[in-house]
Order: C-alpha cells, then sequence, then structure tokens
C-alpha cells in the first residue's frame, strides 16, 4: 500500500478483527490486517489499514454487520515518527 | 549539564551504549563522547541522530573523534540498537506462527511480517523452509511486504526442497531459492537467529 495517510480500524476483540478481515475481502477491498500501532494501544491487537478513500465503504460494512469497533483513527508518519488522530467513534 | 564520556579503546556497541546511558542520565544538556575510531564515531552519531538530538563531530586526529551531543527538552527517542541486530537472521518454518488456531495463526504471520517492514534496522536474511516457502509463493498475502523488505536490502530464501515438495518451484514470487548449506550457513549464529515457527 502506497500512500502518505491511512485509515486505521481498531476492533473490540480479535474474533471482530477477523470478522472485519473476512468481510472487508468478501468485497474485494484494498486493505491489510496490522498489529494496532502502539500510539494507539499497547496492548497486543489487530487493526485493520485501508485507504482513507474507503472510509464510507469501511462504515457501511461496519453498520451492516454491526461489527463492534474501538475505533477509527488517521494515521501517518512525518520525521519518521507516528502519528494518530482520532477520526470517529 | 555537561557529561564527557570517554570511549576511547571501547569495541562496539559499548561506545553507543555508554553515550545512550550518559544521554538517559540528563534531562537536557551535552554529552560529548570520544571514540577512537571512524566505526564508532558513526554509530554514536547516528544514535543522536536516531533519537533526534543535535550533534557535532570534531575530527581532532585519526584516532581521535570527538562528537558533543545536545539534549533539548527531546522527545523520547528510539533505543539504540547494538550492530549485531544488522547480521540477524529470521527463520520461519511455517505458514502460520504458533500453535493452537491455524486461522489466528496465519493472521499472526501477516501481522509479524508487516512489522518486520515497519522495524529498523531491517534483518539481513529471512529464511523460509518447510511450510514456510508457502509465504514467498504465489497466494500469499505478505508478498508486497516481502518485496519491500528485498528492497531495502533484506535478502529473501526459500527452500528449493521444500518449494520442490509442495511442488511449487514455478510459484515463488519474492526472493530466491537455496539449498540446505546456505541454510545452515545462515542460522549457524545462534545469538543472531530467530526462528517462527
Amino acid at each position: 500500500m502506497i500512500a502518505k495517510q491511512f485509515g486505521i480500524l481498531t476492533f473490540e476483540s480479535t474474533h471482530h478483527a477477523i470478522e472485519g478481515e473476512k468481510l472487508f475481502k468478501s468485497i474485494g477491498l484494498d486493505f491489510k490486517t496490522i498489529p494496532t500501532p502502539r500510539e494507539i494501544t499497547s496492548s497486543c491487537g489487530l487493526s485493520i489499514k485501508f485507504y482513507l478513500k474507503d472510509i464510507n465503504k469501511i462504515k457501511e460494512i461496519i453498520n451492516k454487520n454491526k461489527l463492534a469497533i474501538k475505533g477509527i483513527y488517521k494515521f501517518w508518519k512525518e520525521n519518521g515518527r507516528n502519528h494518530i488522530e482520532k477520526i470517529c467513534c | 549539564m555537561r557529561k564527557e564520556v570517554d570511549a576511547r579503546g571501547e569495541a562496539c556497541p559499548k561506545p553507543v551504549i555508554m553515550t545512550k546511558k550518559a544521554l538517559d542520565g540528563i534531562s537536557d544538556g551535552i554529552v560529548l563522547t570520544i571514540v577512537d575510531n571512524e566505526v564508532a564515531k558513526e554509530n554514536v552519531s547516528k544514535l543522536a541522530k536516531s533519537s533526534g538530538y543535535e550533534f557535532k563531530v570534531d575530527k581532532k586526529s585519526d584516532s581521535e573523534f570527538y562528537i558533543e551531543i545536545t539534549k533539548g527538552e527531546a522527545e523520547e527517542a528510539n533505543v539504540c540498537i547494538p550492530d549485531t541486530f544488522k547480521d540477524m537472521t529470521i527463520a520461519i518454518s511455517s505458514s502460520t506462527m504458533g500453535n493452537g488456531s491455524e486461522e489466528l495463526g496465519k493472521i499472526l504471520m501477516k501481522s509479524f511480517i508487516y512489522t518486520l517492514t515497519e522495524s529498523i534496522p531491517y534483518p539481513a536474511t529471512l529464511v523460509f523452509y518447510n511450510g514456510g516457502v508457502h509465504l514467498t509463493c504465489e497466494g500469499s498475502e505478505v508478498i508486497d511486504d516481502l518485496k519491500k523488505l528485498e528492497e531495502e536490502g533484506v535478502e529473501i530464501l526459500s527452500c528449493g526442497t521444500c518449494l520442490d515438495f509442495f511442488e511449487i518451484q514455478d510459484k515463488l514470487k519474492v526472493g530466491g531459492i537455496t539449498n540446505m548449506y546456505t541454510i545452515l550457513e545462515k542460522l549457524k549464529n545462534p545469538t543472531n537467529t530467530i526462528t517462527i515457527s
């Protein structure tokens, strides 16, 4: 994935993350399952890294399937440091 | 605060560790590290750089380098990593990480390889064998990450016998094919090898 900024979607549990991954795969979305960046939470967890242009599709899937998510963040790198900004939920 | 670290005669990574300790010991101020060789100078400079501190190098002679590091109201920074990590080999013997759940294991492995792309320094070599070779072949979800690592200079090697066994030689998408002699060579330094299975 090549871009400057990404969306990061975090979940209530690993099971929800796996469920989310399956759903996003099924609609052919270009995304990546990654370990949740430490800047969001220091606990071990999985999240979905996606292109911000897909945010509406992501939200639609979340609502339709009642995915238990924790938050959606904007994520970018500047001078080698990670930056995080909460977008919603 | 001003501290002086005389690291002349110290072998790598000692000068870096001494400098780091001195820097950690002050909230702000200057640490002056003296080293006696080019490599140590480079490594101490790298530490300053990766920590986001200003530094100046003054070469007094071929065996005397003064590195003056100014620690501002700095943000906490990357910990210095000993040079040995640069030669690290990671052996991957399965397409999943750990036992317990195959589904989870697959995701953990994906996560692990993604995290490798995000962590500097990169390992020198990734060796894939047995079920691990599925990760370098068509259908694997980590090809992009492995290609990225390869572009960064990480050597990616898949066991030829294993590719042959699974009949996927023609499906290899990233890195080269290797044999047991090379695998042993890569793995024989136990202090510098991690096995993921």
